[in-house]
C-alpha cells in the first residue's frame, strides 16, 4: 500500500520494526489465546499490505526456506507413524524391564531412551510422545510422577544438539549457515554429553529421595502386548534403521536433511495404510500445520527486519560484545540465543539470530563456528530454562499463583532455573575447548 | 466424629492403625478420599503449548457436548492408567478402613482435600506428612510436604497429621 506513497528509508525502517516489535509481543503475550501462527501470519500481512516487503521477497525468502519446512513435515510424520506403530511404547516398557524393580533405574532409563529418541527423531517427540508414554508407565508403577515427566521434558532439549536432526531449530540455522558433520559433531555432540551428564547427575541429587524405592515389575505389560501390529512395527524398525544412517550420511555429505525425513515418512505412510493402521487423515492429524503458517509469517517479518539493517546491527553488537575472540563468540552466542528463546519462543529467535549472523562472515572461522554452534546450542538448551515456553509465561504463572489459582509450570521453573545455567555454562566451555 | 481419611497410595495401613485407636474412644463414621492429582498432565499441557501444540487435557469445566474434545487416543490412556491407579489405591484403602464411605476427586489434591473436607463436613481430617516414597524417615523442617502442609493451614476442622515412626533419629542434638 505504502508503495503508492513512497516513504523515505526511516519511516520505512520504523514502520517494519514497529510491525516486527509487535508480532513478537504477540507471540510472547498471546493476546485473546490467539495462536501463535495466526500472529506471525498477521505480522507477515500488514507487512505486506503496507509494501514493506515485497511479494516477490517474502516468496523468495519462503522458497529459500524449503528444507526447514519439509523437514518440519518429515520429522512430525515420522513420529506420529511411528507411534502409530507403537514404537515408542514398546521402548517404555523395555525400559521398565531393564530397570528391575529401580526407580532409579528406570529414571536412567527415561534419560537414556529420551536421549535416542531425541537424537535420531527431534526433541519433539521426547516432549510430545515420551512424555504421555512414560506417564502412563509411571501411574501404574505407581512411582512419584513429577521426577519422570521432568527427566522427560528436559531431556528432549539438553539431547535435541547430538545430531543435525536432533531439533529442528538445528535445521534452520544449518540451512543458512552450514557446518560440515565433523564441525557439528566436535563443536556439538561432544558438549551435549557433558550437558546430559550434568542434567542426570543433577537431577538424581535433587530427586535422590524420591528415586529410594522400587516397583512391581507384574504391573508392567508385556512388550508384546505394548505392540499392536507386529509385521508394521518390524516394518518400521527395519525403516528407521535405514533413516537413522541415512541421517547420518546426508549430513556428513551436506545433503539437505529434508528429503531423508520426507522418505522415511513416506514409507512409514505406505506400510501403515497397506496394513490399515491408519488413514490419511488419521496421519495428517498428527501434523500440526499451523506450526507452518508460524514459521512462514517468522520468515517473512524477519526477512523485512533484515532489510532495515537492524539484524545486522544486533550481530555487529554481538561480535563486538565477543571481542572478536573464539571465548567471546561461544558465551555471547550461547548467552545471547538462550536468553532470547526465553523470550520470545525457539523458533523466531532462531530466525533472528540466522539474519544476524550473516554479519559474521567476515570473522575468522574459529570465531564464525563459534557463532553458529553457540547459537544452536543456545536456542536448543535455553527453552529449558523456563520449560513452559517464555518468561512472559512464567511472569503469567506468577500473576496466577500471587491470586492462589493453579501453580502448574512453576514446578518447571524451579528446576530449569537451577539447571539450566549450569548446563548453558558447562557445554559452552567445553565446546570453546573444542573450537 | 465423622472423620476423612486422604490416601496417597503409601499409607492406607497408617491409617487404619491410626483410626484403631481413635475408634476405641468413640464411633467414627469414616471417609476416605483419594485425589487424581491433576497438575502433572496441566505440565504436560504447557509443555504442549511450548511446542505449538493444542492442550491434550480437556479444559475444566468440560466443553459443552455441542463441541466435543478431539479424540486423543493417548489421552484416553493416560486417564485410564489414572483410574485404575486409584481404584487400586481406593482397594488397598478398604483392607484397613472397611466401612469407610469411598470418596474420589480429581484436581490439585491440597485444594480437594480442604474442600471435601467442608462439604463432607469433617470433624478430623487425618492426613500424612508426605507420600511414603521416601525411605529414610527424616525429621525436620522439610518432613512435612506441601499437601499436607496446605491442609493443616486451610482445613476446616482439626487435622490429625500422622508422622512416620522415626525412634532412631532421636535425641535430637540439644
Amino acid at each position: 500500500m505504502l508503495s503508492f506513497f513512497p516513504l523515505p528509508e526511516f519511516w520505512k525502517a520504523l514502520l517494519t520494526s514497529l510491525v516486527a516489535l509487535l508480532t513478537l509481543v504477540g507471540i510472547m503475550t498471546r493476546p485473546f489465546r490467539w495462536n501463535e501462527a495466526r500472529i506471525a501470519m498477521g505480522g507477515a500481512g500488514v507487512l505486506l499490505l503496507l509494501g514493506l516487503i515485497s511479494p516477490v521477497d517474502a516468496l523468495f525468502t519462503l522458497v529459500r526456506g524449503w528444507n526447514t519446512f519439509l523437514f518440519f513435515l518429515g520429522m512430525m510424520a515420522l513420529s506420529t507413524l511411528a507411534e502409530t506403530a507403537s514404537l515408542f511404547d514398546w521402548l517404555g516398557v523395555q525400559a521398565a524391564r531393564f530397570a528391575g524393580k529401580s526407580a532409579a533405574r528406570l529414571f536412567l532409563n527415561v534419560f537414556l531412551l529420551g536421549t535416542v529418541i531425541s537424537m535420531l527423531f527431534s526433541n519433539d517427540a521426547t516432549a510430545l510422545i515420551l512424555t504421555p508414554i512414560v506417564y502412563v508407565l509411571v501411574t501404574k508403577l505407581r512411582l512419584p510422577v513429577l521426577p519422570y515427566l521432568f527427566a522427560c521434558t528436559f531431556i528432549a532439549d539438553s539431547a535435541s544438539f547430538l545430531l543435525p536432526v536432533s531439533n529442528p531449530i538445528n535445521i534452520i540455522i544449518l540451512s543458512r549457515h552450514p557446518l560440515d558433520l565433523l564441525t557439528f559433531l566436535r563443536l556439538l555432540f561432544l558438549p551435549g554429553v557433558v550437558v546430559i551428564g550434568i542434567n542426570i547427575g543433577i537431577f538424581f541429587l535433587l530427586y535422590r529421595e524420591q528415586l529410594k524405592g522400587s516397583f512391581d515389575v507384574a504391573r508392567l505389560s508385556s512388550p508384546d502386548k505394548a505392540v499392536k501390529h507386529k509385521t508394521y512395527f518390524r516394518y518400521t524398525c527395519c525403516v528407521l534403521a535405514l533413516v537413522a544412517p541415512a541421517y547420518v550420511a546426508a549430513s556428513a555429505a551436506q545433503f539437505p536433511l529434508s528429503p531423508v525425513a520426507i522418505a522415511g515418512a513416506v514409507l512409514l505412510l505406505a506400510g501403515a495404510l497397506y496394513w490399515r493402521r491408519t488413514t490419511l487423515l488419521e496421519a495428517g492429524k498428527g501434523v500440526s500445520w499451523s506450526i507452518f503458517g508460524f514459521i512462514a509469517g517468522m520468515f517473512i517479518v524477519v526477512r523485512a527486519v533484515e532489510h532495515t539493517g537492524l539484524t545486522t546491527r544486533f550481530g555487529n553488537l554481538l561480535m563486538h560484545l565477543s571481542g572478536g575472540t573464539s571465548f567471546g563468540a561461544v558465551m555471547v552466542g550461547t548467552a545471547g540465543a538462550a536468553l532470547g528463546t526465553n523470550l520470545i519462543n525457539n523458533v523466531p529467535m532462531a530466525v533472528v539470530m540466522n539474519s544476524a549472523l550473516v554479519s559474521i562472515h567476515n570473522a575468522s572461522p574459529a570465531v564464525g563456528h563459534g557463532f553458529i554452534a553457540a547459537t544452536i546450542f543456545g536456542c536448543d538448551l535455553g527453552p529449558n530454562l523456563t520449560t513452559v515456553g517464555s518468561l512472559a509465561t512464567v511472569l503469567w504463572l506468577l500473576i496466577l499463583r500471587h491470586r492462589n489459582v493453579d501453580v502448574s509450570g512453576l514446578d518447571y521453573f524451579k528446576v530449569g532455573v537451577i539447571v539450566t545455567p549450569l548446563m548453558l555454562f558447562a557445554g559452552a566451555l567445553t565446546m570453546w575447548l573444542l573450537l | 466424629m465423622r472423620v476423612l481419611c486422604c490416601l496417597d497410595g503409601t499409607n492406607a495401613e497408617q491409617i487404619g492403625r491410626a483410626l484403631e485407636i481413635l475408634s476405641a474412644i468413640q464411633p467414627l463414621t469414616v471417609g476416605m478420599l483419594h485425589v487424581i492429582d491433576t497438575g502433572p498432565r496441566k505440565e504436560i499441557d504447557l509443555l504442549r503449548e511450548r511446542f505449538l501444540r493444542p492442550p491434550m487435557h480437556p479444559p475444566h469445566p468440560p466443553p459443552p457436548p455441542m463441541h466435543p474434545p478431539h479424540h486423543i487416543p493417548r489421552e484416553e490412556e493416560m486417564s485410564e492408567a489414572e483410574r485404575a491407579s486409584a481404584q487400586e489405591i481406593l482397594n488397598e484403602g478398604r483392607r484397613f478402613l472397611a466401612s469407610a464411605e469411598t470418596l474420589e476427586r480429581e484436581g490439585r489434591p491440597e485444594l480437594e482435600i480442604v474442600n471435601v473436607a467442608a462439604e463432607w463436613r469433617a470433624d478430623l481430617v487425618v492426613v500424612s506428612s508426605r507420600a511414603g516414597y521416601r525411605e529414610r524417615r527424616e525429621i525436620g523442617p522439610k518432613s512435612v510436604g506441601h499437601v499436607a502442609r496446605f491442609v493443616l493451614d486451610h482445613a476446616p476442622c482439626p487435622v490429625l497429621l500422622l508422622r512416620p515412626l522415626a525412634p532412631e533419629q532421636f535425641p535430637i542434638e540439644r
